[in-house]
């Protein structure tokens, strides 16, 4: 492929992207299907065998009203998945579309949202902004339900414009105010999405130049073909699986896709991840992995299957509530991922993983096996193993250096030539994946 | 001349190269001196961030305007209720710890405060309060671009500023230094396997070795290395500040007083920052106004209250000015959920022992509107000017590009 760099080098660079990282086993069989294959099956999920998945959800015995078994179901189905890229892209629509429980609060009402992103997590983004319009929690969450005939409420038909589609600067403040109308007596019932014909605004408005008796499907048709919604999304996507800075002729790209295939959203995703800039050295470990690409990216890596009842509360201090975006906007990535706590949150994690759930590496139970079963027989051997394995090397000479030299000494800090016991050689191969853990290539996806 | 923090890191990235890895740690911050504050030390501000947009007019009610009553039917305040300020206007109900203070001479109240051609968009007007730049997007805050003039950093000291959130707002991005944040401090520190205790210190020091020297050309590589490196060595200090400073002071629960309270703990601790930020969020009230803005400004007061008593406790209330803004404010006409629309001019609140306490600038009108929204009267950066120059001792034109009037509450 690109840049010399070998095919297994480059399906995990699209697999901590288009998914959450890969265990050992996945990545096997991605590789046996090679690049291309690997996209293909990753963009047609319906073609995927996910039963193993549903069975075991099943056994769970989740609660689809509680909000924090919410949020454990869906780290479950992030962990577990055969179909990465559907979550993947769950998590975007959830990321665009952000509605909160703090406000909505009701589960269930998320629960319909996020089945309802899954649904056309790769589908055609008229659906999809039709049908996240209608969404019950949605319309908790944007105040619709208030929004009525004479006394219009803004707020639906402002972020619809300024955070869906067009994006700031791309509309007046008359096309909220009209648009808003459009969408009045869009109601939610417990039962689902009500039609409210008294309170609708029959009255002729004008949106973006479009003039007429327009309802909310007339405003959805309208927004979801302008240009400015093509580089909108475009570049949203673009930030959200390759890299933060994307440049105009890549957008352009993109965006056309969006238009020439009338916003079929599993040829944009496709065109990203087969596009040249996708595999180059400049999208390689360039951007900060999300907290939920660094909790089950690193689960799925030392192949840990028990997942801890307050992964949700460790994303959270991450600065990625589930189902609790900070607004509407949505977490803004990249570098606001990165500050003095959630760095600290980060290392926690790391320790976490290597003092209690490190046992559960599937292979070996102990430090020696997996020593013995890799045949990493020098300190050297040993650090490029993890470094391998957790960084794809991705460190300057003088942290390997450093690495080997934590290694190659004593619980008290003095260097030895043997490890002196197997309590030593535990302590130490902990210590060494925390640190490598708490490196800041660890951090890059 | 500014540099921009990538260029700024590169430069002390390339350093290292010719250090050894123990000089090279020097690089990195001193551990902070732990000593308790004395009073008189420096000017310190506040910033209080009430996220949103919180409605002006239930604020600071015109309680005396005829319009007020007539636009907001089921949402005006009774004249009997609110608590006055003057004979025109008067604080919400709610805000009795406010009120007692403003009595005492401690508040200042700036009406109408906004800027030109304002965004009814929350993300853009923030970043425009955030940075001071309305006319284009700019990447540093205003208190970011303070913090790159006064040269805070010398000495290593890495608290030029704190940051009480999980996620540094703009207001504090800076080209030379990154702001710490620390939400929640119990859960702020490098932690490592408790069966080998023998071999942290050997861990910890690999990590420094590693952080002090970790050199890439990924493009995040030098903002990773800056926030472990810092954030390993703000832990100590701040578990230290937090055990020892207890305070009885009861501040109102949930994040928002918890925060406070933790600054209060960093100001008599001896954390040698001169500037705080928090957030108390859920102001953007489209449907059911009262209810959830009513329990918002119970928290603001009651913060606001126990923070000034804790200072007062400790004989710091000098030291301290306080800060609360909002990205505006909201439609005059309340909608038809008991809620309100988006809108524009706000008042802001300045509080302290320094403060001259009153109502300064004019209300805007209430009839004679801009589309429905209020007409700004006071440009916000003359509050930034006025707070920079005559509270921080800094040349606010440096920070804002020009001169503004100053308002003289302080």
């Amino acid at each position: 492929m690109t840049g010399g760099k070998s095919d297994v080098f480059w399906i995990n660079h699209l697999l901590r992207r288009a998914g959450f990282g890969v265990t050992p086993r996945e990545l096997k069989r991605y590789v046996a299907l090679g690049y291309d294959g690997t996209v293909n099956e990753l963009l047609n999920p319906e073609n995927v065998d996910n039963m193993q998945l549903e069975e075991s959800i099943k056994q769970q015995d989740f609660d689809y009203t509680a909000i924090n078994d919410l949020k454990r179901w869906w780290i479950y189905r992030m962990a577990f998945t055969r179909c990465p890229l559907e979550e993947k892209m769950t998590l975007f629509w959830h990321g665009h579309f952000a509605t909160s429980d703090r406000k909505v609060n009701n589960a269930y009402a998320m629960y319909g949202q996020n089945m309802l992103f899954r649904k056309h997590a790769l589908g055609n983004f008229h659906e999809i902004l039709y049908n996240a319009s209608k969404d019950p929690a949605m319309i908790l969450w944007l105040d619709n339900q208030q929004n009525r005939k004479g006394k219009p409420n803004e707020n639906y038909a402002r972020e619809i414009m300024e955070l869906f589609t067009l994006g700031i600067g791309n509309y007046s403040e008359q096309d909220i105010k009209e648009a808003a109308r459009a969408f009045t007596g869009w109601q939610t019932l417990p039962s689902g999405f009500f039609f409210n014909q008294r309170q609708h605004d029959y009255g002729a408005k004008t949106v973006l130049g479009v003039s007429g008796n327009l309802n909310g499907d007339d405003v959805v048709a309208i927004l979801v073909k302008q240009k400015e919604t093509s580089k909108f999304l475009a570049t949203k996507l673009i930030k959200y699986f390759a890299f933060d800075d994307p440049d105009p002729a890549m957008v352009s790209r993109i965006a056309d896709v969006y238009m020439t295939s009338k916003y079929n959203m599993r040829k944009v995703v496709r065109a990203i991840l087969t596009d040249p800039a996708f595999l180059s050295e400049r999208a390689f470990h360039a951007k900060i992995k999300s907290p939920a690409e660094l909790v089950i990216g690193s689960l799925k890596t030392l192949q840990i299957r028990k997942l801890d009842g307050d992964l949700p509360m460790t994303m959270a201090r991450m600065g990625q509530d589930l189902l609790m975006p900070p607004n509407v906007k949505g977490w803004d990535g990249g570098t606001a991922w990165i500050a003095t706590d959630t760095m600290m949150e980060r290392f926690n994690f790391a320790n976490r993983v290597t003092t209690t759930k490190f046992s559960e590496m599937s292979k070996f139970s102990s430090a020696q096996e997996i020593v013995d079963n890799q045949g990493l027989t020098s300190a050297g051997k040993l650090v490029d193993y993890f470094l391998d394995l957790l960084v794809d090397a991705d460190v300057p000479a003088s942290t390997r250096a450093k690495l080997v030299s934590y290694v190659s000494s004593d619980l008290s800090g003095k260097p030895v030539s043997n490890i002196p016991d197997e309590k030593t050689l535990d302590a130490k191969l902990r210590g060494l994946v925390h640190l490598i853990m708490t490196l800041p290539t660890y951090q890059l996806a | 001349m500014s540099i921009s923090r990538r260029t700024f890191l590169q430069g002390l990235g390339l350093m290292s190269v010719y250090l050894s890895a123990p000089e090279a740690l020097l690089l990195s911050a001193k551990a902070a001196e732990y000593a308790p504050r004395t009073a008189g030390k420096s000017k310190i501000l506040v910033l209080v961030q009430m996220s949103g947009g919180n409605d002006g007019l239930n604020t600071v009610v015109p309680y005396n305007n005829g319009a007020y009553y007539q636009l907001r039917p089921t949402l005006a305040i009774e004249p009997d209720k609110v608590l006055p300020l003057d004979r025109e206007i008067g604080l919400n109900p709610n805000m009795i710890g406010l009120h007692e203070l403003f009595k005492n001479g401690k508040v200042a109240v700036v009406q109408g405060v906004g800027y030109p051609n304002p965004s009814r968009s929350h993300f853009r007007s923030i970043e425009i309060w955030q940075t001071a730049q309305p006319d284009k997007i700019v990447e540093t805050g205003w208190l970011g671009r303070y913090l790159d003039c006064a040269d805070c950093t010398k000495n290593g000291n890495i608290f030029a500023a704190v940051n009480v959130e999980p996620t540094l707002p703009k207001t504090l991005q800076s080209n030379k230094i990154m702001v710490p944040s620390v939400s929640n401090v119990f859960d702020f520190k490098f932690r490592t396997d408790p069966r080998y205790l023998q071999d942290r210190e050997t861990q910890v020091r690999a990590f420094e070795d590693i952080y002090g020297t970790f050199q890439s050309k990924r493009p995040n590589a030098e903002l990773l290395r800056n926030a472990g490196l810092e954030a390993n060595k703000a832990s100590d200090y701040l578990q230290k500040i937090v055990r020892e400073y207890q305070s009885e002071i009861k501040y109102p629960d949930g994040s928002f007083g918890n925060g406070l309270k933790f600054i209060s703990q960093m100001i008599s601790g001896g954390v040698d920052s001169r500037i705080f930020t928090v957030n108390l969020d859920g102001f953007d009230t489209h449907t059911n106004q009262a209810n959830g803005q009513n329990k918002l400004l119970k928290q603001f007061s009651e913060g606001v209250a126990a923070f000034y008593k804790d200072l007062e406790r400790n004989n710091l209330q000098d030291d301290v000015v306080l800060f609360g803004f909002s990205e505006f404010g909201r439609r005059v006409v309340e909608n038809n959920g008991r809620g309100t629309d988006h809108g524009t001019a706000a008042p802001v609140y300045v509080i302290g022992s320094k403060v001259k306490g009153g109502v300064y600038g004019e209300h805007p009108s209430m009839t004679a509107l801009d589309d429905g929204d209020l007409k700004y009267k006071m440009d916000f950066r003359c509050v930034y000017a006025t707070l920079l120059d005559r509270w921080m001792g800094a040349d606010s034109r440096e920070i804002l590009g020009q001169r503004y009037e100053y308002i003289p509450f302080v």
